[in-house]
């Protein structure tokens, strides 16, 4: 409590009685801040006119806590451009609690639950607001989109209204401000070898049977090597995550690390269990095809990054999956040193039976919490003004991103140019100075999602091919909003985990074979028993509720 | 020891497999350690190409060079000093004192003192509660977050306690009768006779207090109050947490495994250092307990 150097026995205990009271109120008192709705009184320093487009600019100095996620590769610092130059255009200086990346998500818990949560929570990925809902801790954020006409702006301007209803609780609200995107952005795809292929006569392959006849000519010219070994099975809950999600989109299914149980079946208008739909098993027979015929490393499924990538750059494999950085820094940086003459390029993710799409629903990133503390501040008002002007403008989204015109970078024509003498992510090796880590900019508390202008305007040249030839094809239509309420949630967690180790256990033992393609029934009905039609039927049900409640 | 001119020929036979097997048990806790020495001399391409184990490849000193530049390394590294030292201070007092009073069989109500640091061992309030507690007593962003809830470690308590115990008491006894107090006592009588076991309660707490995150990473809020085990930490699994599906792409790039190979060199230098030099009360702490019997 107070003068916290000198404390006697007798405030000690004071103190600790005290504490032990707050704990057991703490958890009732989520809506003691006066009417939610009346904002009158609380718009201290905020703009009278604030509008999509214009600067948000406090009418007094403000100041607002904030979380921050600490990343090792640009550990903050207090004396970055980015907060100076945000406290010059807009009058708001941010007090950063600055948290380790490796444990954010534990120290958010108890910060939240202890009721000493900043007033602005960042980097919180959909679904992990879900849990602090009930606690009233955190702000329903759609009740206060009055405030924030850029994000409303965006919102409508990208028909992202299917995106955001994805994210609506049984009270039909949402509490978390997701980042928004243009066009959705595709990360992972398969890379190969290119100067192997070209030795070999092979052209790039552009669909999954293109794929596999690649892999049998490589396979054919050396017999002792398995032509691809994959990597990202460890540190995810799933085998070969990339692998299977970028496949998965082949056959129209969420798998690997995008893998959800449930998901939408456009053509019946329902939704289904996604383990069991006729997509996911020929994926799995794809790639059982692929192991069975030694075409796949059967290590790619338990292995961790090093020993694939060890494998690449000692030739013992052709192909891996890969993300523009992870090319770009790692594959082509290595294996030219190693390798000479070797080339590889990664590939737009090659086509299936269900054609020249991508999953739905990618275009919502990871965003920011409110805490419900800052209601109850006299400046809540400003701070949503500074939020949506800071996370959702044009200018706020650029700032953040490449910082200041004319100080960090330079544009014109709609490309943007660092400054001489300052590197991005190791763009220029030689210059004295880095984006992230001497100015602040760049930082992925701030710096997400946009116009694809923007978003695009950091691409190196391969990835620049990669998106352009993804951005082209079709999203698969996302499901209708089907919140479920806190009872019927605690039951769906209940039955999800059982439900999802079973799914990703046999796909497991079908791909390497230790189980038959022929008991896919019989796996079916395994999962059946596990309560799977209820799960299903229980997000059936909450659409239609949700329909009829809310039109 | 054995009064025997040679020994015998089983004792030989044991003396051999005992060296076979001790060496095994060296060779396989040093190794990981070689291997990370050798890393943190290595070039970043040969580490992740997997060409390192024992011996350096690409031998330079660049990466320590880039380490040591690091003023935020140097800070943090800084703090763990000054916690560990604070801390251990803190918690050598109150161990000491505690575990005096509970070895005085005629103390009333020992039974239950001795109850309530036991109850600790098995149950704790839980991490929202201690944070509250924490935070309320006004100790967040404090050394005395790191060094007030961790001062007394039960387990440490009751080995201190079965030393002072066995002690002799006519010894203490002798001290009354000239005339010295209860504190002359355990400062001019006990704890000269007690350096065994205080040097090695000394090196448990050290080793655990530079060796801990989690209080520092709970209540400390701003990263120049660190100390370099939550670098070291954040340096590591953040690094590998960079594969994540839909991470913004600014969380992509990683540290190079010679920098983080360098850093837990660096941060465990100094308990290797100071290990040997302690170690010889430990021995004799043992030996100590032994011949009283």
């Amino acid at each position: 409590m107070k003068n916290a150097g000198h404390l006697s026995r007798r405030q000690v205990l004071a103190a600790a009685g005290f504490a032990g009271l707050a704990a057991l109120t703490g958890c009732g008192s989520g809506d003691d801040g006066g009417d939610a709705k009346d904002l009158s009184k609380k718009r201290n320093g905020a703009m009278r006119e604030y509008r999509a487009g214009q600067r948000f600019k406090a009418a007094k100095a403000l100041s607002f806590s904030v979380l921050h996620n600490d990343n090792p590769v640009y550990p903050m610092k207090n004396g970055w451009l980015f907060w100076k130059e945000l406290t010059r255009r807009t009058g708001v200086t941010l007090k950063p609690v600055s948290v380790p990346l490796a444990d954010y998500e534990k120290k958010r818990s108890v910060l939240i639950g202890s009721g000493d949560a900043p007033f602005l929570i960042p980097k919180t990925y959909h679904p992990s607001e879900v849990p602090f809902v009930s606690s009233g801790a955190i702000l329903p954020v759609s009740d206060y989109l009055d405030l924030m006409p850029n994000f409303r702006d965006k919102v409508g301007r990208w028909k992202l209204e299917p995106e955001i209803d994805s994210i609506r609780q049984a009270d039909g609200k949402f509490y978390l401000l997701p980042g928004l995107h243009e066009k959705a952005r595709s990360g992972y795809s398969l890379s190969l070898r290119t100067d192997v292929l070209d030795r070999l006569g092979l052209t790039l392959p552009t669909t999954w049977d293109e794929v596999y006849q690649v892999f049998r000519a490589i396979r054919a010219e050396y017999p002792d090597r398995y032509p691809f070994s994959d990597r990202w099975s460890k540190n995810t809950p799933y085998p070969a995550a990339a692998l299977f999600s970028y496949l998965g989109q082949a056959y129209g299914v969420r798998a690997g690390w995008s893998y959800d149980n449930i998901s939408w079946d456009a053509k019946a208008g329902e939704f289904v269990f996604t383990g069991a739909t006729d997509g996911f098993r020929q994926m799995i027979e794809f790639v059982r095809k692929l192991v069975a015929e030694q075409l796949v490393d059967p290590e790619s499924f338990t292995q961790n990054d090093d020993e694939a990538v060890q494998k690449l750059l000692g030739q013992k494999c052709f192909a891996i999956s890969a993300n523009p950085q992870e090319l770009v820094q790692n594959y082509r940086y290595n294996l030219e040193k190693q390798v000479k003459g070797a080339k590889i390029e990664m590939i737009p993710v090659p086509l299936g039976p269900a054609g020249e799409v991508v999953i739905g629903g990618a275009r919502l990133e990871n965003g920011v919490m409110v805490s419900s503390k800052a209601l109850k501040s006299d400046t809540f008002v400003a701070m949503m003004q500074f939020v949506d002007w800071l996370w959702y403008s044009d200018e706020g989204q650029r700032f953040c991103k490449w910082g200041v015109e004319g100080t960090t970078y330079t544009r014109s024509g709609g490309r943007y140019a660092l400054k001489p003498g300052i590197s991005l992510m190791g763009s220029d090796p030689d210059a004295p100075k880095d984006l992230q880590k001497d100015y602040g900019f760049y930082n992925g508390v701030f710096a997400y999602g946009g116009s694809w202008e923007l978003v695009s305007s950091s691409f190196s040249p391969d990835e620049k091919r990669f998106q352009d030839a993804m951005a082209r094809r079709e999203e698969l239509p996302i499901g209708p909003a089907h919140p479920l309420q806190s009872v019927e949630q605690e039951q769906a967690s209940l039955w999800e985990t059982p439900l999802r180790d079973h799914v990703t256990q046999n796909t497991l033992k079908f791909v390497l074979g230790k189980r038959p393609l022929s008991e896919w029934d019989a796996y079916v009905t395994e999962l059946k028993a596990k309560n799977m039609d209820r799960l299903v039927d229980l997000h059936n049900q909450a659409q239609e509720r949700y329909k009829k409640e809310n039109g | 020891m054995v009064s025997v001119d040679r020994p015998t020929r089983g004792y030989r036979v044991f003396q051999g497999v005992n060296g076979v097997i001790l060496t095994l048990v060296v060779v396989v806790t040093l190794y990981p350690f070689v291997n990370i020495v050798a890393r943190s001399f290595s070039g970043e391409r040969q580490i992740r190409a997997g060409e390192v184990t024992l011996w350096p490849k690409g031998f330079n000193l660049t990466t320590y060079k880039i380490v040591f530049q690091d003023s935020m390394f140097w800070r943090n590294y800084g703090n763990t000093v000054f916690y560990t030292v604070v801390s251990t201070a803190v918690a050598m007092v109150l161990t000491t004192c505690y575990a005096y009073v509970l070895s005085k069989k005629q103390l009333k109500g020992r039974g239950i003192l001795v109850g309530v640091a036991v109850f600790t061992m098995f149950f704790s309030g839980g991490l929202i509660p201690n944070y509250v507690l924490i935070t309320s007593l006004g100790l967040k962003n404090s050394v005395w977050a790191i060094a007030l809830p961790n001062a007394i470690s039960v387990f440490n308590l009751l080995v201190m306690k079965a030393f002072f115990e066995s002690l002799p008491s006519d010894l203490e006894e002798a001290a009354q009768i000239d005339g010295l107090s209860t504190y002359g006592i355990l400062l001019r009588i006990v704890l000269p006779l007690s350096k065994a076991v205080v040097a090695t309660m000394v090196l448990f707490y050290s080793v655990s207090f530079w060796n801990s995150w989690f209080s520092a990473f709970l209540y400390l809020d701003r990263s120049e109050l660190m100390p370099v085990t939550v670098y070291l930490r954040n340096l590591i699994s953040g690094a590998t947490t960079g594969g994540n599906a839909g991470a913004a792409d600014a969380q992509l790039s990683q540290v190079g495994a010679n920098i983080q190979a360098v850093t837990m060199v660096l941060t465990s230098l100094p308990i290797l250092g100071v290990y040997p030099f302690v170690q010889r009360y430990f021995v004799s702490g043992v030996m100590l307990g032994a011949v009283k019997g």
